[in-house]
């Protein structure tokens, strides 16, 4: 392996696990304080993802589309925790199945609006850029810097504010943070909202690259399940597993096959999960 | 909308077939994927037939008969056209069956054909080597459509190294597989060959890799749809501007693609840019017929077009609705349709004209090259 070769296989890993970890931070915040999987995710995701189409087929701005998929994702999700996640709180496995069932109901909306059509939006950036004499995609990097500003500004919201630090009580113990007068089902409110917006902007994020189809975020919901599954409810742990992971991916598709690269992040987190039950969370 | 289109013409056949008098209309059964993958580019389909049929029926018909249609839905799937095609030929007891469709419902079919032996006219393109007395195809296999993009990419562009993308499955592994011995027998070298699960939609590594091996051009033959339009994006993405051969893209998903399709290959029996005036009658008539509703034409709905044709010149010929006596004139028939003179005398395969074309900026399909007669070799050499 040369130069140039070991460049682009590092650049690959590192725009891989950004996003990686862009689609997967709305499932670890949601599960993180709600302790349930949001399994209507994958739905979110294509839900940005038509809210872009719909901002490109306005003429708007391609930029724009992104907050736009926020908002669509962020009002989905505070629609959908009022009316069927707020009374299975207390039971995880039936909320396992409320929202797998409600993703495939948002599938089937959107496939009723927009068609079972592969559809597309254009990039807000297109082309390559030189990185050390190496032809590589702008977007891919624009990437990176999209997944920093996503987690540095939900490390500061957790940190730094006085939302994140009801939320981070709710984390540690809801009964003792219920007992300090923390409203916990504000803060649940609100977190599920904010998942919802982060896997909507993450669709919105992808599609340049990618395609808009009413399955489109099936994928990437699987992945996203196992990284949070090895992260548990920490930022840190899920960037960790995102590098890890998404790199090993990258480089067992690049040096063996694509087919098991495919395979690498589901088996990877089960034998780790195996070995550290607690996965990458300290 | 289309659903309730095809509930009306569903309703409007069987008005047709109700009547029992020595003029019963010749029931042609259209078991088609109405659901499921092929649920995109089934209406256009039966809009075809449909137009075949109306243009017969209004010029006498066959054997003064009146041609009907039997639609049925195959869910695009093995189970799906089990139930369908037994339907079709059992219970509603149609004169031939003409359809595209998957090949896993085709082959899910084919034993009830071969049972009830009635002709069954198979208009998709495929992977080729399907072969039953009873079944005969209009349309390209691999050895048909790979060649001239071959061909163009050795001569005009100078190429002597290739890399080749596909997904995982057997359409787009066998696709490839023919590619690569087609390209080593003209003296060219396939320096790679990497496909990603039908589902995939990262293709970065593979990318890395052909950008790697320096290639001179590429060929890829993917999925339909969703893995087809990310390969493409991610190739623009990354910069790669290579000639690109893509033998998966059909016109309607080259334009959805704007800008990114600009440039790429494809070949084709037919595209809507072909100049000959039995085309741009067809897409006057087609356009005349349908107006808004109408689904662009392409090369999974010209075939059946013809093929209601091709049956109607094999029943005259044969002066019955005797099955075996259609039979055997559907291999000598011919129709000079939209896509040239089509005749089924390749062991129950048709040479064909193939087209390569080139995507142009604003999304349409220009014909830079014709290939009349391309054989489709011996696909079925026991028939």
């Amino acid at each position: 392996m040369n130069g140039a070769a070991v460049l682009t296989l590092g650049l690959d890993i590192v725009t891989t696990a950004a996003i990686l970890f862009t689609v997967a931070t709305g499932l670890l915040i949601i599960f993180g304080v709600m302790k349930i999987v949001n399994f209507a995710h994958g739905a979110f995701i294509t839900l940005g993802a038509y809210a872009g189409l719909v901002a490109s087929e306005l003429g708007l701005s391609p930029w724009l589309g992104l907050p736009l998929a926020f908002l669509a994702g962020a009002a989905c999700g505070a629609l959908v925790e009022r009316c069927v996640v707020r009374p299975l709180y207390g039971r995880p496995l039936d909320a396992i199945l409320a929202t797998w069932g409600l993703g495939i109901i948002i599938g089937e909306l959107l496939t009723l609006v927009f068609g079972r059509e592969v559809q597309f939006v254009g990039s807000p950036l297109s082309g390559t850029v030189d990185v050390l004499g190496e032809a590589y995609s702008v977007y891919r990097l624009f990437l990176v810097v999209a997944a920093l500003i996503v987690g540095g500004g939900f490390a500061w919201l957790l940190g730094a504010t006085r939302l994140g630090l009801a939320t981070r009580a709710v984390i540690m113990n809801e009964d003792l943070a219920r007992g300090l007068g923390i409203n916990a089902g504000w803060v649940r409110f609100i977190t599920f909202s904010l998942g919802s917006g982060l896997a909507g902007l993450a669709g919105a994020l992808i599609t340049p690259l990618s395609s808009v189809d009413p399955n489109m975020g099936v994928p990437w919901l699987l992945n996203a399940f196992m990284l949070v599954m090895v992260s548990g409810a920490s930022l840190g742990a899920l960037l960790a597993a995102s590098v890890l992971l998404g790199g090993a991916q990258v480089v067992i598709s690049s040096l063996a096959s694509p087919i098991l690269g495919g395979l690498t992040i589901v088996v990877l987190a089960a034998l780790l999960l195996r070995v550290r039950p607690k996965g990458f969370a300290r | 909308m289309s659903a309730f289109r095809q509930l009306l013409a569903l309703s409007s056949a069987m008005m047709l077939a109700a009547p029992a008098y020595a003029a019963d209309p010749i029931t042609i059964g259209i078991p088609v994927g109405l659901s499921g993958s092929n649920s995109v580019v089934a209406p256009s389909v039966v809009q075809a037939a449909q137009l075949a049929v109306d243009e017969i029926n209004t010029k006498g018909g066959v054997l003064g008969r009146k041609l009907a249609l039997e639609i049925a839905d195959d869910a695009s799937g093995a189970i799906g056209a089990q139930r369908a095609f037994d339907s079709l030929l059992f219970q509603k007891k149609v004169d031939v069956l003409i359809s595209m469709e998957t090949s896993a419902a085709r082959n899910a079919g084919l034993p009830a054909v071969n049972k009830s032996k009635t002709p069954y006219i198979y208009t998709s393109f495929y992977e080729g080597k399907s072969c039953s007395p009873n079944m005969f195809v209009d349309a390209w296999v691999p050895a048909q459509q790979v060649p001239p993009i071959v061909d163009q990419f050795m001569t005009a562009n100078k190429a002597k190294t290739f890399f080749m993308i596909g997904s995982d499955y057997s359409f787009g592994r066998g696709m490839l597989s023919f590619t690569k011995e087609y390209i080593e027998k003209k003296g060219g070298k396939v320096v790679g060959d990497e496909y990603l699960p039908m589902d995939g939609t990262d293709w970065t590594p593979i990318i890395s890799k052909l950008r790697a091996s320096g290639a001179d051009a590429l060929i890829t033959s993917t999925a339909g749809g969703a893995p087809n339009v990310t390969l493409t994006k991610q190739l623009r993405a990354a910069g790669v501007t290579i000639p690109y051969g893509n033998l998966a893209v059909d016109e309607g998903t080259a334009k959805g693609m704007g800008a990114d399709a600009t440039g790429i290959y494809i070949s084709a029996s037919y595209v809507t840019g072909i100049d000959s005036p039995e085309n741009k009658a067809f897409l006057a008539a087609m356009a005349a017929k349908f107006g808004a509703d109408l689904k662009t034409p392409n090369d999974l709905s010209v075939p059946e077009y013809e093929a209601v044709y091709l049956y109607k010149a094999a029943v005259e010929k044969a002066g019955s609705l005797d099955k075996a006596k259609i039979l055997a004139q559907l291999g000598r028939v011919s129709f000079k349709g939209p896509r040239g003179v089509v005749t089924m005398d390749k062991q129950h395969h048709a040479s064909l004209t193939m087209y390569l074309g080139q995507v142009q900026a604003d999304g349409s399909v220009k014909v830079a090259k014709s290939f009349p007669n391309v054989d489709p070799g011996a696909q079925c050499p026991k028939l």
